[in-house]
C-alpha cells in the first residue's frame, strides 16, 4: 500500500467517489491562488479520476471546454479564463458551459465561499453589512445558478474558523435556506449542496433536518483540530465519526501516472 | 457610388463622446479583451457620475473606481480572478463611496441578450432563495401566469455605450474577430445591444481584407459609431489570439491598487503621465510586450 499521499490528492480521490457516470459536472471561475488550488485543479483530477474508473460517459467542463484532455495540459489552470485554457486539447470549447449550466443541465458543480452557514446557505458578496460591508467581497456570480439549478452542488474550501458559521451575513447562493422545506416554498428547483469538502474533513447535510454534520475526517486530522476551526454552533458532530477513505492504490497511480503525470495539477 | 462614411476616430475623439453620468459597458471578460486604452483616455478626460454595466468586472471597473470616475455599478462579479479581490472596488463599496447593484451572473449576461431582442425585461428563476433582490431594488418579484411558479424580473442593460477592443477593423467599422474567439464572445452579444459602440482595434485593414475574411466580421460597419487604431489598446489585460495579459503588470496593479497612495502613484505614471499610446508602450517595454504575444495561437 503506498502510505505517502497529499491532502490534495486525498480530496480528489474522495470527490471523485461522489461522481457518476454519465453526468455533467461544472466548475466555473475561482479568485486568489488558495482558491484556485482547491477550486480548480483538485476538481479536475477528482472529475478525471472518476472518468478512469467508474464514470467514462460523463462530461468535464471546466469553464468553456468539455472533456479537456488533462493529461496534456501544460501548466496548472490559473483560471477559468486563463488564455493557456482556449489551447487545450478537448471535445468541444464552443461556448459550452453557459447553457449546460444555465438550463440545468449540470449534475454537479463545484463552489466555493468565503462564508457557509449550518443548512449550507454560502456568501461570496459581502462580510458585514451589505451596504457598509467590513470586507467586500467580488459578488455571487454564478454560485446562484449553482445553487439553484445544479442536481447537487460540492462546496470545497480551506478549513477556517471564520469561514462556518451559523448564518451567513449575504445569501449569494442558496443552501436549505433556514430548514426543511424552505427550498421548496422558495420555488427553487434545483437540488442544492450535498457536500462540503476541506482539507481537514468532509462534511454532508442531515436529509430530515438539513443542517450541516461532519461526516468524516481526512487521515492525519483529529477531531479537536477540527472543532478548533469550525465555527458552526449547532451539534454538527454524530457519535462516531470516521476517517475519510484513504485514496487506494490504484487511484494514486491514476492520478500521478496517467492523469497529472507532470505535477502541474496536485504539487508533489 | 458615393463615399461610404469613415468612422476613424483618435483615441481622445472617441473618449469625448462619453458624458458625465452616461451609462458604459467596457468590454471584455475576466482578464481579457479590455479596451484598457480607452479607459485610460477616460480617466485622463477626468469623466464623473459613470454607471458602469458589467458581468465579470474586472481591471477596467476597478481602475475606474479608483480614479473616481464612477458613481453606480451594475454587476455580478468585480474581481482580478487569479490576482484576488479588487482592491478599489472593495475600498469604494466598504466606505460607501459607490452604488452596487448586484445581479447573478447569467442575470448579468441576460440582461445584455435582452437589449438585443429588443425587449424591456425577462422573467428568471436562478435568484430565487438568494438576498439579491432585497438589496437591488431592480429585481422583481413575479408569479409567472403560466405555471404559478416564483421568479423574477430583470431589467435590460440598457447601456447608452458599448465600448470594446477586437482584433481588426476597417475605417468605415466593420469589426473583425479571429476564427476562434468570436462565436461565443460576450462582446458580439453586447455590441448588439447598444445603438453606439465605440470599439479599439489592434489593427485597421483594407475593405479589400474585409470582404476577403467576410465570414470572421462580427460586428458590421452600420453598428459601429467610432473606430480607433490602437496597438495593444487591451493591455495589460488581453487581446485573444494576439497577446496574452500581462501577469507581471496585473501583479504590480494589483499590489499598487491595494493602498490609495501606491495607486495614486500608478494612475501618474501610467495614466495621467503618458500623452499617447507609443508613450504608454514605451514605458511597459519592448521585452514585456515581446513576453506576451501570442500571434496565432488562434490557429490551433
Amino acid at each position: 500500500m503506498i502510505e505517502k499521499y497529499t491532502v490534495y490528492e486525498a480530496m480528489a480521490a474522495a470527490v471523485s467517489h461522489e461522481l457518476n457516470d454519465f453526468e455533467n459536472w461544472f466548475i466555473g471561475l475561482a479568485t486568489g491562488s488558495t482558491t484556485i488550488q482547491i477550486l480548480s485543479r483538485v476538481p479536475i483530477v477528482s472529475m478525471a479520476l472518476a472518468q478512469h474508473t467508474h464514470a467514462p460517459n460523463s462530461i468535464m467542463a471546466p469553464g468553456r471546454c468539455m472533456n479537456p484532455v488533462i493529461s496534456e495540459i501544460p501548466t496548472g489552470m490559473e483560471c477559468e479564463f486563463s488564455t493557456e485554457l482556449l489551447y487545450w486539447r478537448c471535445e468541444s470549447n464552443r461556448g459550452f458551459g453557459g447553457y449546460l449550466s444555465e438550463r440545468g443541465e449540470v449534475d454537479v458543480g463545484f463552489g466555493s465561499a468565503a462564508q457557509i452557514d449550518k443548512y449550507g446557505n454560502v456568501n461570496i458578496s459581502a462580510i458585514g453589512d451589505y451596504h457598509r460591508p467590513k470586507v467586500r467581497l467580488i459578488g455571487a456570480i454564478n454560485l446562484p445558478c449553482h445553487f439553484s439549478r445544479f442536481k447537487r452542488e460540492i462546496i470545497i474550501v480551506m478549513h477556517k474558523k471564520r469561514t462556518f458559521v451559523d448564518k451567513v451575513d449575504f445569501v449569494s447562493g442558496a443552501g436549505y435556506l433556514d430548514g426543511p422545506g424552505a427550498r421548496e416554498k422558495a420555488g427553487i428547483p434545483g437540488g442544492g449542496p450535498c457536500m462540503i469538502l476541506t482539507d481537514k474533513a468532509i462534511f454532508d447535510f442531515d436529509p430530515e433536518t438539513k443542517l450541516v454534520r461532519l461526516k468524516s475526517i481526512h487521515p492525519g486530522v483529529n477531531l479537536d483540530n477540527v472543532l478548533e476551526n469550525t465555527g458552526f454552533t449547532h451539534d454538527y458532530v454524530p457519535k462516531n465519526v470516521p476517517e475519510t477513505s484513504s485514496p487506494t492504490d490504484e487511484e494514486l497511480r491514476l492520478i500521478r501516472e496517467v492523469i497529472d503525470p507532470r505535477g502541474v495539477l496536485i504539487p508533489r | 457610388m458615393p463615399e461610404l462614411k469613415e468612422k476613424l476616430c483618435s483615441l481622445s475623439g472617441a473618449a469625448g463622446l462619453i458624458r458625465d453620468g452616461a451609462r458604459v459597458h467596457v468590454g471584455g471578460f475576466s482578464m481579457n479583451d479590455r479596451p484598457m486604452a480607452f479607459v485610460s483616455e477616460l480617466i485622463r478626460r477626468g469623466v464623473k457620475d459613470l454607471t458602469l454595466i458589467c458581468h465579470t468586472g474586472s481591471i477596467e471597473a476597478d481602475i475606474l473606481v479608483g480614479a473616481g470616475c464612477v458613481k453606480r455599478i451594475e454587476f455580478a462579479y468585480v474581481g482580478l480572478e487569479e490576482f484576488g479581490l479588487a482592491p478599489n472596488f472593495r475600498r469604494a463599496a466598504e466606505n460607501g463611496e459607490i452604488e452596487l447593484v448586484e445581479y447573478s451572473e447569467h442575470a448579468a449576461f441576460q440582461r445584455f441578450t435582452c437589449n438585443t431582442r429588443g425587449e424591456s425585461f425577462f422573467a428568471m428563476h436562478e435568484m430565487l432563495g438568494t438576498d439579491l433582490p432585497k438589496v437591488n431594488p431592480d429585481i422583481k418579484e413575479f408569479i409567472s401566469p403560466f405555471d404559478g411558479s416564483k421568479c423574477h424580473l430583470v431589467p435590460a442593460a440598457d447601456p447608452e455605450w458599448v465600448i470594446i477592443h477586437a482584433p481588426m477593423g476597417d475605417k468605415y467599422g466593420n469589426i473583425l474577430y479571429l476564427d476562434k474567439y468570436g462565436m461565443d464572445n460576450h462582446d458580439i452579444v453586447a455590441s448588439r445591444a447598444c445603438d453606439n459602440i465605440i470599439v479599439t482595434v489592434e489593427k485597421l485593414i483594407t475593405r479589400e481584407r474585409v470582404f476577403a475574411l467576410a465570414r470572421l466580421n462580427l460586428i458590421p460597419r452600420f453598428r459601429t459609431t467610432a473606430i480607433v487604431e490602437v496597438p495593444y489598446g487591451g493591455h495589460p489585460s488581453s487581446c485573444l489570439g494576439i497577446y496574452d495579459y500581462d501577469k507581471d503588470h496585473m501583479k504590480m496593479y494589483a499590489q499598487m491598487a491595494g493602498d490609495p497612495n501606491e495607486f495614486r502613484r500608478y494612475l501618474d505614471k501610467y495614466v495621467y503621465g503618458v500623452k499617447s499610446q507609443i508613450d504608454y508602450l514605451e514605458l511597459v517595454g519592448f521585452k514585456n510586450l515581446m513576453k506576451i504575444r501570442e500571434v496565432g495561437g488562434g490557429l490551433q
